[in-house]
């Protein structure tokens, strides 16, 4: 089984467009991440939800020696915080360099990629000319074992 | 030690191995200085050429290491990263903060006395780095500046820090190569760190502290935090205070039992080791185990080992003593004069450069000077001076000490950025207000005719 036979189609987003819009394009794919491209249309980072929470959780919080904050109120932080990040371009919320693999790998390639990379749940495809082709989650994966015969193994 | 710097047989190239080492120090110490390396792999690189340029032979070089300053650092880096697991030192900060009531000015009071208390028994680093956080948090729901407080901290942690042995790094080399114990800072240093904090806050009082507010919403705020739920982990927590208990009580008696801080530091650590992975199966318990070990700065250790070495090849060559000699001469071997330049000029040095090559230069350069002043016991009060001036000193700008700087970052992700110029206008005075209250000090306890 090779990674091309299981990858999505991507959605991207354009590395200027702001997160509102952004967020707005993952609800209607159903999608948690989206490939960013520029104006060439080359993959430049990776944005996810996770990329939102992560602006809008002060940096001293998780960076500190704090770890988490079972004693403090929720005194409405996050909710400024988002009015403030919700008009920014996406490239300044995005994570990069996000990772990539080729179609014509193989299926334990890609979970052990999605292993490696897991902090957004998803490898990025790409060919030769590192066009992106495809997107893997591990849901795709596990969908292709769950369809698959016993004996199926020696396929790839 | 000019005997031994006749030892010159093995010396590369022939060229004179007293240029070759200070050449060595002196470009060790520049590219700590540029922040352009890891500051470790410099020391350990000066280290590395100090013996192969044949100045010092491998045996000469791993005796210059100070053991004591590297197990004492090491064990108690072990017992603060498992102690502060249990949220201990989180509870008291929130803590401290309820006890003000929830107004900003004693809220700051309270939060920097926590710091400076912290400091004096854990590393000034490790201090800042769980209560600025705790800070933002608290300033953040009070809505009002962080600056003053985070200034206020970075004072608190280098005032706290001079008061013990173990409270900052140079304390703990001088205390170890100048064979002082716990029990010697706690005496003779100890006592001046409340003036000078006390000083130094009504200082902070005239300038921020008398515009300060919050509304009465934002103090309910903070009043509703609940330090019970920091508490994680009641048993570790039990663990933690009986070792940190019997780690401190075992400096104290260090002396008189003739042994070393780093033996007690380090058996603390293994015992703490021992009873937070005393149950589970093997795996899990090696996995605690490297977890905290991993939580070790290593960087500091070995920044250090290089460092000794380093320092160990430029005293090797003669230099120090020469250094010493030269400083004698300025003072014209005045013992007051001298004590007066040690503090003074440790306290200028440790607001431009890091403040533990500094130190660990200073103390052969001391040691040079005990024949001079009528032997070891005599030059005690230079001890009290450079321990005073180094750790200070570090005051002076944001740039004097590590947990300035670790301060410094989180203000400027909090998008709260501390400015070096505005932090020296604020700090460097009052750094020379305590420096003048450690001088009056020492004349009057030890100088004075």
């Amino acid at each position: 089984m090779l990674v091309s036979s299981i990858m999505q189609k991507p959605v991207v987003i354009q590395a200027d467009a702001n997160v509102k819009y952004a967020l707005d394009k993952m609800r209607e794919s159903g999608r948690r991440m989206l490939p960013v491209v520029d104006a060439d249309g080359r993959v430049v980072g990776l944005f996810s939800t996770l990329s939102v929470i992560g602006h809008l959780v002060p940096d001293y919080i998780v960076s500190g020696d704090l770890d988490d904050i079972p004693y403090a109120p929720d005194f409405g932080l996050l909710r400024k915080h988002f009015d403030a990040v919700k008009d920014l371009p996406v490239s300044q919320l995005m994570v990069e360099p996000p990772f990539f693999i080729k179609p014509e790998e193989s299926l334990l390639s890609a979970a052990a990629a999605l292993v490696t990379h897991a902090m957004f749940d998803c490898v990025l495809v790409n060919d030769s000319d590192h066009r992106l082709v495809g997107i893997i989650t591990s849901s795709d994966v596990l969908e292709q074992l769950r369809s698959m015969p016993k004996d199926a193994s020696h396929a790839g | 030690m000019p005997a031994e710097a006749l030892h010159t047989s093995h010396i590369l190239f022939g060229l004179d191995p007293l240029w070759v080492a200070i050449s060595i120090l002196l470009c060790v110490y520049a590219a700590i200085m540029m922040e352009k390396f890891n500051r470790a792999v410099l020391s350990l690189l000066g280290a590395g050429l100090m013996i192969l340029s044949g100045v010092l032979t491998q045996e000469r070089a791993v005796e210059g290491v100070d053991f004591n300053t590297i197990g004492l650092l090491t064990g108690m880096m072990v017992i603060v990263a498992i102690s502060q697991k249990t949220g201990m030192f989180q509870y008291v900060a929130i803590r401290a903060a309820k006890m003000a009531k929830g107004k900003p000015w004693g809220i700051l009071v309270m939060l920097s006395v926590v710091t400076a208390v912290f400091s004096a028994f854990l590393d000034n680093v490790t201090t800042v780095l769980l209560i600025a956080p705790v800070t933002l948090l608290i300033t953040d729901a009070l809505g009002v500046k962080p600056y003053p407080f985070l200034f206020t901290q970075i004072l608190a942690s280098n005032i706290g820090g001079t008061a013990t042995l173990i409270g900052d790094p140079p304390n703990i080399m001088i205390g170890s190569q100048a064979h002082l114990s716990f029990y010697d800072f706690l005496v003779n240093l100890a006592p001046i760190i409340p003036v000078i904090f006390l000083v130094t806050l009504g200082m902070i009082w005239l300038m921020f502290g008398r515009t300060m507010t919050a509304t009465d919403e934002a103090r309910e705020l903070v009043m509703s935090f609940n330090e019970r739920e920091a508490i994680k982990d009641v048993p570790l927590l039990k663990k933690s205070l009986l070792v940190l208990a019997l780690v401190i009580g075992g400096f104290t008696a260090a002396h008189s039992l003739h042994l070393e801080p780093a033996t007690i530091a380090l058996f603390g650590a293994a015992l703490l080791l021992l009873l937070q992975t005393w149950s589970g199966d093997l795996h899990v318990r090696d996995k605690a185990f490297e977890g905290i070990m991993a939580e070790v700065e290593w960087t500091t250790i070995f920044f250090f080992v290089g460092l000794f070495i380093v320092v160990t090849g430029v005293e090797h060559v003669g230099a120090i003593g020469w250094l010493a000699e030269q400083t004698l001469i300025l003072t014209g071997g005045d013992f007051n004069a001298t004590a007066a330049a040690i503090l003074w000029i440790s306290a200028i040095a440790s607001a431009v450069i890091d403040n533990i090559p500094f130190v660990a230069t200073m103390i052969p350069l001391i040691e040079n000077m005990a024949p001079t002043f009528g032997g070891d016991q005599a030059i005690v009060p230079l001890w009290w001076a450079l321990a005073l001036g180094a750790c200070l000193g570090g005051n002076g700008s944001l740039i004097g000490a590590s947990a300035n700087l670790i301060v410094a970052g989180f203000a400027q992700r909090a998008g709260h950025p501390i400015a070096f110029m505005q932090f020296l206008k604020h700090a460097f005075i009052l750094m020379l207000i305590s420096i003048a209250i450690a001088h009056v000090y020492l004349y009057l306890r030890y100088l004075m005719p």
